[in-house]
């Protein structure tokens, strides 16, 4: 209870910081602006080079980039959070009245990775449902993705057990910012255009060569898309339990090594006292 | 404008890592979109990806160092120099556009590099058109984000969230890895006619042309007009808007606020 407390107090500031800016449901609808208009740009990309190259357009496939690019979206939305949180935190020095309390900051960014990750999942979901409707009436076809109450269920528990590795993600990041103040506002496009070549979001991890191909299979977050698409995607081949329980172990090995990291470089940087530098 | 320029160039190769860190997003999302080209059997048009990569890298650009410039200037406190030095603003601004432009010039060439090495892009080009687009594609998108910084100066922080709104779907209706007009295009005309609005697509539309059909100069003429058009326009549009909101800030004594 006494570690829940602070994390609901850091989820709570950053659902204020996030979406409080304008009136929340604005704020909402204009964070579900750029995963619609990735997954859109993925997708015709699919659509564009299936009717005009050598391939097939199939609908199984562009469900399949669709639901990947949208989902790999999510998790680049929210896992680079605590390093932005660190990061603004000092640039605005609100960052010192954090790490001056007897917690440590991983409370503080675990809850803002939380609030994230609830604010993009609502964003990532209606983008993912709005893309489908355009997409389909683009296209003149119909995207088999099956969405009943079944399907939703899966999702939902995918999406919850792609959080360990998440945070663990989050935490390896945020453990730059509390050392150093350059370059942490380019990580997240290093995080996203990461997970779109080795996430299996935009096509099957096997295209890449070896060892890579095997690396990337073992992703948490690929086993995440995977498991996503497992629930979706009735007719795909992929082991929506065998996925969740990749996704699972993953993603503790992930947080694990994450909040060893992240230990490591908190007590360095207070002791070296660079924990609430603005400028490297 | 020069010693702008200069600043720019000396905060980007000043600290070499910087070109590393600029080329992340381009060179990751123009491979994955080459690779998923390429798994799909279109392997003729995995140089749309590679360019799309390239020309990402500007628009990164326009936005992050340019439309958002000012605001970040003025959270520092820099726009206040900038206001009672004698030096233009427009000059101010071009000059950190060329700046911008010759500092993302390696992380371009990079991502050619990069995409060259791996897939072989098949290209069909009429070099002089190719060189003479790209730089009107620049002058049309850097004076685009010489408008954006004014418009953003009238922002505090909600600048940033407006970048995070534009960034993605600019990228999607200017068609940086596939058609966006023409017959090619997957978008209704009415779609199409406002993506023309943006520099960004009538220049990828030219570029495609000339760097993969080898369309001549004068193929793309009417295309290039309108970029020529859209750059004059876009700067003027920028320096009257850019006084006007100089104009309001020192009535309303908001200029000078740092934090809103």
């Amino acid at each position: 209870m006494t570690s829940l407390r602070p994390i609901l107090a850091s989820a709570w500031m950053g659902i204020q910081h996030d979406i409080a800016w304008t009136t929340p449901a604005l704020s909402v609808s204009l964070r579900a602006v750029a995963p619609f208009a990735s997954a859109m740009t993925v997708s015709i990309i699919y659509w564009f080079g299936t009717t005009n190259g050598a391939g097939l357009f199939v609908p199984a496939g562009l469900a399949f980039v669709l639901i990947g690019s949208t989902l790999y979206a999510h998790v680049a939305s929210y896992a680079w959070v605590p390093t932005v949180a660190i990061a603004e935190g000092k640039n605005l020095s609100v960052f010192p009245h954090i790490y001056i309390t007897s917690r440590s900051t991983a409370f503080y960014t675990a809850g803002r990775l939380l609030s994230a990750f609830v604010i993009s999942a609502i964003t990532s979901l209606a983008a993912l449902a709005v893309a489908y409707y355009v997409l389909g009436s683009f296209f003149g076809t119909q995207i088999p993705i099956v969405v009943n109450p079944w399907s939703a269920l899966l999702l939902a528990a995918a999406l919850v057990v792609n959080i360990p590795g998440a945070l663990g993600l989050g935490y390896l990041l945020g453990a730059y910012s509390l050392y150093a103040s350059k370059f942490e506002w380019s990580l997240p496009g290093y995080v996203a255009g990461l997970l779109m070549v080795f996430s299996g979001a935009l096509f099957p991890t096997t295209i890449l060569p070896w060892p890579i191909s095997v690396a990337a299979y073992y992703l948490p977050f690929t086993q995440f898309i995977t498991a996503a698409r497992g629930a979706l995607l009735p007719s795909s081949s992929t082991g929506y339990a065998s996925a969740m329980g990749l996704c699972l172990a993953g993603g503790v090995c992930l947080l694990a090594l994450g909040l060893f990291v992240y230990f490591a470089a908190e007590k360095k940087a207070r002791k070296d006292g660079v924990i609430d530098r603005r400028l490297a | 404008m020069v010693a702008r320029a200069l600043v720019r160039l000396w905060s980007i190769f000043g600290e070499p890592l910087w070109v590393v860190v600029n080329m992340g997003f381009p060179v990751l999302s123009s491979l994955a979109m080459a690779i998923l080209y390429f798994s799909i059997g279109a392997i003729s048009y995995v140089g749309f990806a590679v360019l799309g990569g390239v020309m990402i890298s500007f628009w990164g650009n326009v936005l992050w160092s340019m439309a958002s410039q000012f605001n970040w200037d003025k959270q520092e406190g820099l726009f206040e120099i900038y206001l009672t030095s004698p030096a233009s603003i427009t000059a101010i601004l071009v000059g950190m556009s060329v700046g911008g432009i010759i500092a993302t010039v390696p992380s371009a060439i990079i991502v050619v590099a990069i995409g060259w090495a791996i897939f072989h892009p098949v290209v069909s080009a009429s070099w002089g058109g190719v060189a003479v687009t790209f730089g009107l594609t620049l002058a049309s998108l850097y004076a685009m984000g010489m408008a954006l910084s004014s418009l953003y100066l009238a922002y505090g922080r909600q600048a940033e969230s407006l970048n995070e709104v534009l960034q993605e779907p600019v990228s999607m209706l200017s068609g940086l890895y596939f058609p966006s007009l023409g017959s090619a295009s997957p978008f209704p005309l009415a779609l199409q006619a406002v993506a023309s609005l943006i520099p960004l697509t009538i220049g990828m539309d030219a570029l495609r042309k000339t760097l993969f059909y080898d369309n001549n100069i004068g193929q793309v003429a009417p295309d290039l007009v309108v970029l020529a058009v859209m750059a004059v326009v876009l700067l003027y549009l920028s320096k009257f808007a850019l006084k006007w909101l100089e104009h309001m800030g020192r009535r309303d004594g908001t200029i000078a606020v740092r934090i809103r």
